[in-house]
């Protein structure tokens, strides 16, 4: 392929990727509240255009109308650089996700991926998902206020905990798949979801994915009820709009991870036969339809989030802790073992 | 004794009084009311015979009362023995007006602690040994001592309503308007509102021992704090700082303007107190101006969840001085909206546990759903959701409007109870709630009743001690329910017991209903614009949703009640909630907050 | 393969342009008024005692020496598992003897109390 063509390839899917998930953000949040207030016998945001369809943007431009107030007492290259580091490698982790199989365009043969068939997949994502940890510990710190420390210290030790199970969560899944590449990953569920081959792998990545964001019932770092606003207490304005924002493209991030691991990614979520009586169903005879089932795969986990956060309570924080160490650390590392001596059984 | 009253007939001493005098001869005097005076000098040793040998082990109310014209203070003590019921013991300690000083009888009764210093704050009354007597609901740098007869608020007016400025005349115009910058507003001497700063609260953190006010006026931590025990210290050459945290009083989960100064251990308290009195307002002051009738209405601030029970318990007390009761089907009136109010609060006090408990506002909107069907109930008879004002002395204001039985019915019969099964099913086996409720803000029997806590709290530590029960009042010997006990007092069974009071709740409601005379009056004599109460003094109390709410009146014979105090579950309860808190996680104290279920109205009057 | 970091930095570039821009829309069109009691750290509406950065309890940063010490050995894992079927039995044996040592590492720390919190 002609590098002009390439690099004009990966702009364009950069730019439709980061207002895709712009869009998904602002979208998310209008969902969270919408569901949210169904599950409460409430209506919600219905009063911004049809169906509240436009309050991201009413909430969008008062945030842009806000004060940006910056505490006297803090370290301010610190405090404005934070929400920058909590939600760029929130977008950044998207680059190796597939959300389509690949498609003609002009001629032009078009991965529905930005960096395809990435021979370090994996380990890019846990990488970058363990960065984003900076942003809240800088955010506590640089604050110079006693809430956002014990938020920022809370979700640094929570976070980090937490990512010990998912990794080996995934290390599970590795050994099935015998790859580290996310399309690969894919493709390799043409016939049935890693989800049925690593039922625990998949629900310990996904209990760890939502410790990871900070989603209820783990949202201890800006846990309201003790701390005010946790991490993110003294931000105001469009940076604490960047916080939010990290939030919620970090669990359309993880939703989008679970759906490709273990949920068949792009693949279409329909049983066999319908696709054989049906073949344009299938992502093979039309790529196009890859996005969608994607789109909508993210949105039913999205959904279960929502749903997660309307039911429980939250954990206390030393159990949450001892959660992570005493239990979903042992089990996964169980779960590794035994995936590898039935891998090696079945030769 | 009431100002102007003449020297009342003493009354004869008996039962566990006459032992009294036996034993301590002099130094305990009869009075012109159910009581005795104890002198002073012997107050604590005679309170620890009451304590031990007499069995009254529950101190219910402490009220000073100030006598002008006597030229003297009185401190009423009411004391409670929660194993036989009965009625309180009360008993009294007078000293003179200038320099009014009482033996604190914090270590008979260690429940005495806030109540003593209300008292202190708002009387002027020293209590000698108390460890801490300092203000607690108005603020240090105050003047004075607002319930003083002779202290005068600023726009003072006159001493008693109705105000001249209003009435006969109908003028509302108000004082301030008249005074535009009011001359008879004090500061003390040292004391410049214009450049006062918060640094001036620093009273509250002289009890945390590691910290100290360095040369700059800054709290600061001590100098490599040495203490035997280790506080403060994880280990001890690992040297790292208790954090000192002020939760509240804008803070989502204080229920309000409350404060709680916590000193932390990273995730442990070391050290909580608790801050009060941002939302006082005097309440007793601005009730003593007011007439009799006036104070009904006033009543539903106190606790604005439910206002029906402090109609009653205020009704209660002023009734007793003017010995009226009010006809059957008033009683049975009162009675369902009692016990309304107390399924209204408990189902909203459980919603607001879970919410501090951090699930996200489905408990409490589903709590709540069941909560607005009652108000709609409330509000056909009193024409108020909230602040009802519906009781009056000898009966209540208006009768049911028609249908509103049959609304209640289906609602207590049929509705109720299947919602009531549904918080128990979602929420009781939680796992969640579950990990995070038992064991935390574990409060023993003994020491339940040692801090005086009243209520679910109290009952939840296994002290089956219900007012209802204990001293029965208007008609509830004649229902048939159990007093809910919980035995380990930990933020889970003060849970569970607010569950299992909705249900004996509605038990007592069915049967209530049942029972209601179909016509009947509802006032006992006729409407009354004024009331007219005799001289005399009486403690009427209740057992409100929060715990036992009392109404300690004097009245000397005018339209106006000469003392008006309220003995404020709310406030009371929370004496417990540092020992509790001490040693559990910071996210507990949230929850231990919650499950004691104050409001703020009540706690800081 | 170098080159498919290519777009990975184009994304970072767009996504840090964002951000960036995000904030400066903010500083751009928020009203500034500042105060003294405003532009004090917020807790709870007093003012607060001592600095907001403090030695903190230590129990924090002993989680961040166990992770540290936990995440290296896990990331052995990985080169394991993609290779795994190529190892075979051998590969199994190897790693049950690694997670063997692991595991002699995990309980000494339990017991030594790093997981408690009281």
């Amino acid at each position: 392929m002609d590098v002009g063509i390439s690099i004009l390839v990966w702009l364009v899917l950069s730019i439709v990727l980061v207002f895709m998930l712009l869009t998904g953000f602002a979208y998310t949040t209008l969902l969270e509240r919408r569901v949210i207030a169904r599950f409460q016998s409430r209506v919600g945001p219905n009063r911004a255009g049809p169906q509240g369809l436009l309050q991201p943007l009413a909430d969008g431009v008062k945030l842009i109308f806000k004060e940006e107030i910056i505490p006297a007492s803090a370290d301010k290259v610190t405090f404005i650089l934070a929400p920058l580091l909590a939600v760029i490698p929130a977008i950044v982790v998207f680059a190796v996700i597939p959300f389509g199989s690949s498609i003609e365009l002009f001629g032009v043969k078009v991965p529905l991926t930005l960096a395809p068939n990435m021979n370090v997949g994996i380990l890019y994502v846990l990488a970058i998902t363990s960065v984003s940890v900076y942003g809240i510990v800088l955010a506590g710190w640089a604050s110079n206020s006693k809430y956002s420390m014990l938020g920022g210290l809370r979700s640094s030790a929570q976070m980090i905990s937490y990512e010990l199970a998912m990794g080996l969560s995934l290390v599970a899944l590795v050994v099935v798949a015998g790859t580290l590449d996310l399309n690969a990953i894919v493709e390799q569920q043409k016939q049935v979801w890693y989800f049925f081959l690593q039922p625990f792998g998949a629900i310990i990545f996904m209990i760890t994915a939502l410790a990871e964001v900070n989603r209820a019932p783990f949202d201890m770092p800006e846990a309201e009820q003790e701390l005010t606003s946790g991490y993110n207490t003294e931000y105001s304005g469009m940076k604490f709009a960047l916080f939010y924002m990290a939030e919620y493209i970090k669990m359309i991030v993880i939703s989008a991870l679970s759906v490709t691991f273990f949920f068949g990614g792009y693949r279409e979520p329909l049983p066999l036969f319908l696709t054989q009586a049906l073949p344009f169903l299938s992502v093979d005879h039309t790529p196009l339809l890859g996005p969608l089932y994607f789109g909508l795969k993210i949105i039913a986990l999205l959904i279960v989030q929502v749903w997660v956060r309307a039911t429980l309570p939250r954990f206390r924080y030393d159990r949450l802790m001892k959660f992570g160490w005493l239990v979903l650390l042992p089990i996964s590392l169980a779960w590794v073992m035994i995936t590898a001596l039935v891998v090696l059984l079945r030769g | 004794m009431a100002a102007k009253a003449a020297a009342a007939p003493v009354a004869e001493l008996t039962g566990p009084l006459a032992g009294l005098k036996e034993k301590f001869g002099e130094a305990v005097k009869p009075g012109d009311f159910e009581g005795v005076v104890i002198n002073h000098d012997r107050l604590v040793e005679v309170a620890t015979y009451i304590r031990d040998e007499l069995g009254y082990d529950y101190l219910t109310s402490v009220t000073g009362v100030d006598y002008l014209a006597q030229n003297e203070m009185e401190v009423v003590y009411h004391v409670l023995n929660t194993r036989a019921g009965g009625a309180p013991l009360v008993f009294k300690a007078r000293t003179p007006r200038e320099n009014a000083v009482v033996p604190s009888l914090i270590t008979v009764w260690p429940g005495a602690d806030f109540q003593e210093r209300e008292a202190w704050d708002l009387l002027g009354i020293k209590f000698e040994g108390h460890p801490y007597l300092k203000r607690i609901l108005m603020w240090e740098g105050f003047s004075g001592h607002p319930l003083r007869k002779d202290w005068k608020e600023a726009y003072y007016e006159q001493d008693v309503k109705p105000f001249d400025s209003r009435w006969p005349g109908g003028h509302h115009r108000r004082a301030e308007d008249r005074v535009p910058y009011a001359d008879n507003v004090n500061f003390p001497a040292d004391f410049d509102p214009t450049v006062y700063t918060a640094q001036a609260d620093a009273a509250v953190y002289e009890r945390f021992k590691n910290y100290e006010v360095d040369e700059r006026g800054q709290f600061v931590p001590k100098e490599a704090v040495k203490d035997e025990n280790g506080n403060g210290k994880f280990q001890e050459y690992l040297e790292t700082d208790e954090l000192v945290v002020n939760l509240g009083p804008q803070h989502p989960s204080t229920h309000g303007v409350f404060r709680m100064v916590v000193a932390l251990d990273g995730e442990k308290i070391m050290h909580l107190e608790p801050v009060m009195g941002y939302l006082h307002r005097n309440h007793e002051k601005i009730g003593e101006r007011n007439t009799y009738i006036q104070n009904m209405p006033f009543t539903d601030r106190l606790d604005y969840l439910s206002s029906m029970s402090n109609n009653f318990g205020y009704a209660l007390a002023v009734e007793k001085l003017m010995k009226v009761t009010p006809p059957e089907r008033a009683e049975y009136i009162r009675v369902i909206m009692a016990e309304l109010t107390r399924i209204c609060n408990h189902v909203w006090a459980i919603g607001f546990l879970l919410n501090d408990l951090g699930a996200f506002f489905t408990p409490a909107l589903y709590a709540i759903e069941e909560r607005e069907l009652i108000l709609d109930l409330f509000e056909a008879v009193s024409g108020s959701r909230m602040m009802c004002n519906y009781f009056r002395f000898g009966g209540v204001a208006r009768d049911l409007p028609v249908g509103w039985l049959e609304t209640c019915r289906e609602l207590v019969f049929n509705r109720l109870p299947k919602k009531v099964d549904e918080l128990d099913y979602f929420l009781s086996e939680n796992e969640i709630i579950r990990a995070r409720c038992e064991g935390s803000g574990v409060l023993t029997g003994d020491d339940a009743v040692k801090y005086s806590t009243a209520g679910p709290v109290l009952r939840a530590s296994g002290v089956a001690y219900d007012v209802r029960r204990a001293e029965p009042y208007s008609i509830y010997e004649r229902f048939e329910f159990d007093v809910a006990v919980r035995n380990h007092g930990d933020v889970y069974d003060r849970y569970l017991i607010r569950l299992d009071e909705v249900r004996q709740s509605l038990r007592i409601l069915q049967q209530a209903l049942n029972q209601i005379p179909e016509k009947g009056e509802i006032q006992a004599g006729k409407k009354q614009y004024s009331a007219r109460v005799p001289a005399g003094q009486a403690y009427g109390r209740v057992e409100g949703p929060k715990g036992e709410l009392g109404f300690y009146v004097v009245s000397d014979g005018t339209a106006n009640p000469y003392r008006y105090h309220i003995r404020a579950p709310s406030f009371i309860n929370l004496t417990a909630l540092g020992p509790m808190s001490v040693g559990q996680k910071i996210a507990d104290a949230v929850i231990i907050l919650g499950s004691i279920d104050i409001v703020l109205g009540e706690t800081d009057r | 393969m170098l080159e498919s970091y290519i777009p990975i930095a184009m994304l970072f570039i767009l996504a840090t342009v964002l951000a960036v821009f995000i904030i400066v829309l903010g500083t751009i069109f928020g009203p500034r008024r500042k105060s003294f009691r405003k532009a004090s750290p917020y807790e709870s509406g007093m003012q607060p005692i001592g600095p907001g950065t403090r030695r903190m309890n230590v129990r924090y940063y002993l989680v961040a020496v166990l992770f540290i010490l936990f995440d290296v050995e896990i990331i052995f894992f990985y080169p394991w598992a993609v290779n795994f079927r190529a190892l075979g039995l051998f590969g199994f044996i190897e790693m049950l003897v690694f997670v063997g040592i692991l595991l002699v590492g995990y309980i000494y720390v339990w017991k030594k109390g790093a997981f408690e919190w009281d």
